[in-house]
């Protein structure tokens, strides 16, 4: 899975599953956690969405707005584990 | 380093890059002798200022052996986590010699009148006492390290132990007469009276040392010497008020070359400046008008009522992250970048984003330990997300708020913000299913200002219950600040 392909299904569950707004088009730089976008349920779940379809695991010490913030540094962090 | 800079030299001058090579090495030289004297120097003063700091307790010599059990503590969670290193025994012989020598030097002061309270309050303990004391403590670590190696599952014990004692030095104690030091007078011993153990930065230590056993049961723990995991633990700048570092963070920062430049001695001195400012300026002024208890009952119901509670929502904030530049900025000036605690907590617009940006280390400490391994879980069981959201959010904010203190007070602070908290997510899942982000675009300033009124208000009304110490006096309070009498 490209870079491209990782982003738009991170954005889909993203926008469908937590924010519950499909049509909303999240920017690959815009900060999700610092915002206050994502609490911290969401995180927890976004994390093991991640794991299940990436096979990545993220830790809960990660699950914070310094390990990543917007879709772009999640993107790198999927690829760096994979 | 060196051959690259070598390589950017001119061929034509050898003599030149000759001497430049030979001032590199003496620069390289000086900046790990820097960084050798500065590591020596942190983990000295840190170790000094656990004695230094702690302030006077009612039962006798307890200033003495209370900063004694952080210590002892700190080697007993070393031991216990730390693989055992042959090559490294020297180096772990000569600090633990040191931290001994430390404690036996301090408890020798004793013996002087003149020097027997220039680190502690109160004259130290009977020194052969003291030796005695430092022997059972070698034999304790040296049990730990049988019991303990190549059993990392084994750390949870001490976890538990660690919590179990935190909670013990929570509690109200009965101190009777004849535990204070001026007991020896021939008048009658004084009826008991019920106080806490006033325990210098036991619950930053404690935290710091669950930290790092719940890493080391992950088997993420970095290796680690005594002599740095010591400095982490009881860090002098962050003893007092936090922030809770992580290890490896602070590893990184500790084990980076010292090079004194500019721009830190610049950062970390204004930092420094704008901590004292904050807290012995702004804080103290503000803490004559500030909410308390002889206050809160002696005020008329209304105006000054609100007085009080402003006073105290900015007292608290400008002494608590006073505190923090405070030590951020003596943190920066040692080449060592603490993590923030604070982020403009009274500007969020909702409660999630203001716990995003107060006390901002313990909250993702416990975020960390309890509360994202606790949803991990329940999630992976068939409960409704709304009830999972309720229990992890009440459980960690009646935690937090009795990691300050056990009382019914800080409870229901706790439960006050969490029962904030699972509203705010409530009303963000249906209003993001009914309002898309766009649609709010035009009313956007209006809504988010909104908010910060209405999440300060939230908040200062949350300070009535930690500022003040029992149920009664808070509803009385309450009451008054609507004009009820």
């Amino acid at each position: 899975m490209n870079s491209n392909d990782i982003t738009h299904t991170l954005s889909t569950y993203v926008t469908t599953q937590i924010l519950k707004q499909p049509k909303r088009i999240l920017k690959g730089d815009e900060p999700l956690i610092s915002s206050g976008l994502i609490d911290s349920f969401h995180l927890v779940d976004l994390g093991l969405f991640i794991e299940d379809k990436f096979g990545v695991r993220i830790e809960d010490s990660e699950l914070n707005a310094d390990t990543f913030d917007t879709l772009d540094q999640l993107v790198v962090l999927i690829q760096s584990r994979q | 380093m060196i051959v690259s800079v070598f390589a950017m030299l001119p061929t034509a001058a050898p003599i030149a890059s000759h001497r430049f090579a030979a001032l590199l090495h003496v620069v390289h030289v000086a900046a790990a002798l820097l960084s050798s004297v500065r590591h020596a120097a942190l983990f000295v003063t840190s170790v000094l200022a656990v004695y230094l700091l702690q302030p006077a307790t009612p039962i006798a010599h307890l200033d003495f052996w209370l900063p004694s059990a952080s210590l002892l503590l700190v080697v007993v969670v070393w031991c216990a986590t730390q693989p055992l290193r042959l090559e490294a025994m020297r180096e772990t012989l000569v600090t633990a010699g040191l931290i001994a020598g430390l404690v036996l030097g301090i408890g020798a002061l004793g013996i002087t009148t003149q020097l027997c309270c220039v680190v502690t309050r109160m004259p130290p303990p009977n020194i052969l006492v003291v030796a005695a004391a430092v022997a059972g403590g070698v034999l304790t670590c040296i049990l730990v390290v049988i019991v303990f190696a190549g059993h990392p599952a084994r750390t949870t014990w001490l976890v538990f132990a660690l919590i179990a004692l935190l909670v013990a030095v929570k509690l109200n104690w009965p101190i009777s007469g004849a535990d204070a030091p001026q007991a020896e007078t021939a008048s009658p011993a004084p009826p008991p009276t019920f106080a806490t153990i006033q325990w210098l930065g036991f619950s930053y230590i404690a935290f710091r040392l669950i930290h790092a056993l719940r890493e080391r049961a992950l088997g993420k723990l970095p290796v680690m010497s005594l002599r740095e995991f010591m400095t982490y633990v009881v860090f002098f700048p962050a003893i007092i008020a936090g922030p809770i570092d992580r290890v490896e963070r602070f590893l990184k920062d500790l084990r980076a070359p010292f090079i004194f430049n500019m721009s830190d001695l610049v950062e970390g001195g204004r930092r420094l400046l704008i901590g004292v400012f904050k807290k012995f300026v702004i804080a103290d002024a503000l803490a004559i008008i500030a909410l308390n208890d002889a206050l809160a009952v002696q005020t008329q119901p209304g105006l000054w009522a609100w007085v009080l509670l402003y006073a105290y929502a900015f007292r608290i904030f400008f002494d608590f992250s006073g505190y923090t530049d405070m030590a951020i900025g003596l943190g920066r000036l040692f080449g060592i970048k603490l993590p923030e605690n604070f982020n403009r907590p009274y500007l969020k617009p909702n409660l999630t984003q203001f716990w995003n940006s107060w006390h901002m280390t313990l909250a993702q400490w416990f975020r960390t330990y309890y509360f994202n391994p606790l949803t991990r879980a329940l999630r992976m069981r068939n409960i409704a997300p709304p009830l999972i959201i309720f229990v992890t959010q009440t459980t960690t904010m009646l935690l937090i708020g009795l990691w300050h203190g056990l009382t019914w007070n800080f409870a229901l602070w706790g439960v006050w913000h969490a029962l904030g908290l699972f509203m705010h997510s409530r009303w963000s899942e249906f209003a993001r299913a009914r309002f898309g982000a766009q649609d709010a675009s035009k009313l956007q300033w209006v809504t988010h200002l909104g908010g910060v009124v209405l999440t300060f208000h939230f908040v200062a009304f949350g300070w009535v219950w930690f500022a003040l110490s029992n149920v009664e006096t808070s509803l009385t309070f309450f009451r008054r600040l609507f004009g009820m009498p």
